[in-house]
């Protein structure tokens, strides 16, 4: 299969004494992609990233990366790949520009001022380089971990939950950031428990639960897939609006005071809103509201996620 | 190679700037020598010895003057009318010197043939006090001149004192290499635990096995940076060492090969102990188990052949006693030969570890 660069055949990792952390896994990856697992926590996300990363052996299965088996030959790889683990933190007393030049001489190579220079800027580190590490701010030290990933220029780059714990600001600048390097044909393996984030960032996304895939799609198939249709919501219209709609033909529920009417087809939406328009309604507000990620999470895992945990 | 010089580059960087890493590098083995030589490189000042004497002869006149002419005492009086053992007790005495009653009558006594038995005098004292040592020489001296002079005869034997080597050594010269000891061991030793420690926590194993350094080059990097960093401790605390005790011990060419062994050895060891190490904690709670007593037991403040015959064999099972002996063979003693020996020890117990720390030692899962 042309263009598959990650190649992943019924994976799995046990841990004793039951415990599987990754079952039977199959899935594919195309270059040039941002990808992401989506899942909550110790859904099997770290595990299977670090079998592809050549850091753990798998109990059964087969990784490829470039046809190259990640458990048997991952030496070949190290050029290619670029890693940020998880909960990442630079070393405490070098600066970023340091840090930079001590990773670049671990893969052998000369990294020159303007190299340095050019990697800190790309990740917007180019006034904080000379400050010592330990005092970054968590999204200055990610910042810093991507840095050190992208030093031998890889073709693939694997993110393990790169804005965990970070404020919303901090994660917008990683989400342009990350970007910014998908623009440039890096393939981008992503772990998250933040649905807004595959949402926003994925082309392709997987839905990891208890070591399995439960989803597969972009984020655009999986809610056509796997969310609830589209839903007017007319709020505050009450049981008098609903008799008068249900009256033109129009399936309606009403839930605490607001009116909800279901868009089975994207195409009905207008004939829908004609007939409502000719009612008059006491409505405050009028809108449609979009199916998320988070539906279709809720719908595959029967669970909403918060920061990772599951609650029902 | 270029993998091993930017190792050692950077983590000697990071290390050097984190304090932990410069006290115990130079401002430890500093303060150890200033404050041991400031110690037991004073010149002696007498010691004061409260003497009681209940006689009212000359003799105990001359034996106190006796005393104090030896040099090593200034007799203070204690009150005939105290008694002796309270007074002890009261003023918190190491020692006292009792001369009885009618020690000069006793004395002619004898000389005319009358007396019998010695005429005592009585030393009370604690003997585990370093000063009685001393009271007690002065004493014993004085004693000896009093009977020379009372009986006429001159002494025939004396004895000066001298060092085996070709120079006069004092404790410091001894304390000197054991400083070295100490210093090689806990920057290493300790260190070492503490960076698996954390690297394991951190996840900076897995990291590294990500890029394409090598755990063996990692491993001879840090023996090549603690070697480095203890040469310059060593140049340091030496330089002090002479400059204000103008110490006698030398730095041979042997002990200049000690000091990359030494490091060889205890990286090692700190990284075999790395491998059963989970967190920080008991990273720092397994090297001061190994670390402290060898710190005591290994002969860097005091010679091993002072201690008990168990204590003895349990410091020979101690790396840092055959690091010590090297030392102080090349540095203090001149011998080459059971230099070489220690030296040849402590390589091989260094490669043991080094092997085994390698072995064990996994960056993955
Ligand atoms: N070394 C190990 N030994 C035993 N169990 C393990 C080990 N590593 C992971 N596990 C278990 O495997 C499961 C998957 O863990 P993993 O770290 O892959 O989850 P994750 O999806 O990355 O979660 P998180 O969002 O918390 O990072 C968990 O139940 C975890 O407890
Ligand atoms: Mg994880």
């Amino acid at each position: 299969m042309p263009n598959v660069l990650i190649d992943v055949q019924g994976l799995s990792k046990h841990y004793p004494p039951n415990v599987k952390a990754v079952d039977d896994i199959t899935f594919q990856i195309k270059a040039g992609r941002i990808f992401s697992m989506l899942g909550p926590n110790g859904a099997g996300k770290t595990t299977t990233v670090e079998i592809l990363e050549g850091l753990r052996n798998p109990t059964s299965g087969k990784a490829t990366i470039f046809d190259v088996d990640v458990t048997r030959d991952y030496s070949k790889l190290r050029d290619k790949v670029g890693i940020l683990p998880q909960n990442f933190e630079p070393f405490d007393n070098l600066k970023p520009n340091e840090a930079v030049q001590y990773w670049a001489g671990l893969y052998d190579m000369k990294a020159t001022a303007s190299r340095v220079n050019s990697l800190l800027a790309q990740v917007g580190l180019s006034e904080r380089k000379s400050v010592i590490s330990r005092k970054l701010s968590g999204g200055e030290k990610r910042k810093l971990g991507i840095a050190l990933s992208l030093i031998n220029e890889p073709e693939v780059l694997f993110l393990d939950e790169p804005t965990t714990g970070l404020d919303p600001k901090a994660r917008r600048d990683l989400w342009k950031l990350i970007e910014e390097i998908r623009a440039k044909g890096t393939t981008v393996f992503l772990t998250t428990h933040y649905l807004d984030e595959a949402e926003k960032l994925a082309d392709d996304v997987a839905i990891m639960n208890k070591g399995k895939i439960v989803a597969r799609g972009s984020p655009q198939e999986l809610i056509t897939k796997y969310g609830k249709m589209t839903v007017i919501v007319i709020t505050g219209a009450g049981e008098e609006a609903l008799k008068e709609i249900k009256r033109r033909g129009i399936e309606a529920t009403v839930e605490n005071g607001d009116v909800l009417v279901p868009v089975k087809d994207p195409v009905e939406m207008r004939v829908i809103f004609q007939k409502i328009s000719g009612i008059e309604l006491k409505a405050k507000d009028i809108y449609t509201r979009r199916q998320s990620l988070e539906d279709v999470f809720l719908n595959l895992v029967g669970a909403k996620m918060d920061e990772g945990v599951l609650s029902p | 190679m270029s993998r091993i010089a930017a190792d050692i580059k950077y983590f000697g960087i990071g290390y050097l700037r984190s304090k932990t890493g410069a006290f115990f590098a130079f401002f430890f083995p500093i303060l150890l020598i200033l404050l041991f030589g400031a110690i037991f490189t004073a010149t002696p000042t007498k010691l004061n010895l409260p003497v009681q004497n209940l006689d009212d002869g000359p003799y105990s006149q001359a034996l106190i003057s006796i005393l104090n002419g030896t040099g090593l005492v200034n007799v203070q009086e204690v009150p005939a009318n105290e008694d002796i053992a309270t007074y002890i007790q009261n003023h918190s005495l190491a020692m006292a010197l009792l001369i009885p009653q009618d020690f000069t009558k006793d004395i002619i006594a004898r000389q005319s043939g009358n007396g019998t038995g010695l005429v005592n005098l009585t030393l009370y004292g604690d003997p585990s006090q370093s000063t009685f040592g001393t009271a007690n020489a002065a004493v014993n001296a004085a004693v000896t001149v009093l009977n020379f002079n009372l009986t006429s005869t001159s002494p025939l034997v004396s004895y000066g004192l001298k060092s085996p080597g070709t120079k006069p050594f004092s404790y410091i010269d001894f304390f000197v290499p054991g400083v070295v000891g100490i210093t090689v061991m806990t920057n290493s030793l300790y260190s070492m635990t503490s960076i698996c420690a954390s690297y394991k926590s951190r996840g900076y194993f897995k990291l590294l096995a990500t890029t394409k350094i090598k755990k063996y080059e990692w491993l001879v990097s840090k023996f090549v940076f603690y070697s480095l960093l203890l040469y310059a401790s060593l140049f340091v605390t030496f330089a002090i060492g002479k400059a204000a005790f103008n110490i006698e011990a030398t730095l041979t060419p042997l002990s200049l090969l000690l000091i990359p062994a030494g490091a060889f050895l205890f990286v090692s060891l700190g990284m075999l102990l790395g491998v059963v190490i989970k967190d920080p904690e008991s990273g720092a709670a397994i090297s001061n188990v190994i670390g402290f007593p060898m710190m005591f037991l290994s002969g860097s403040f005091w010679p091993i052949d002072s201690m008990p015959m168990y204590m003895q064999a349990i410091a020979r099972a101690m790396p840092l006693t055959y690091f010590n002996e090297g030392l102080r063979d090349t540095m203090v003693y001149g011998n080459t030969g059971g230099s070489m020996l220690n030296l040849s020890v402590v390589v091989l117990i260094g490669i043991v570890f080094f092997v085994l720390a390698s072995k064990l030692m996994s960056w993955k899962e």
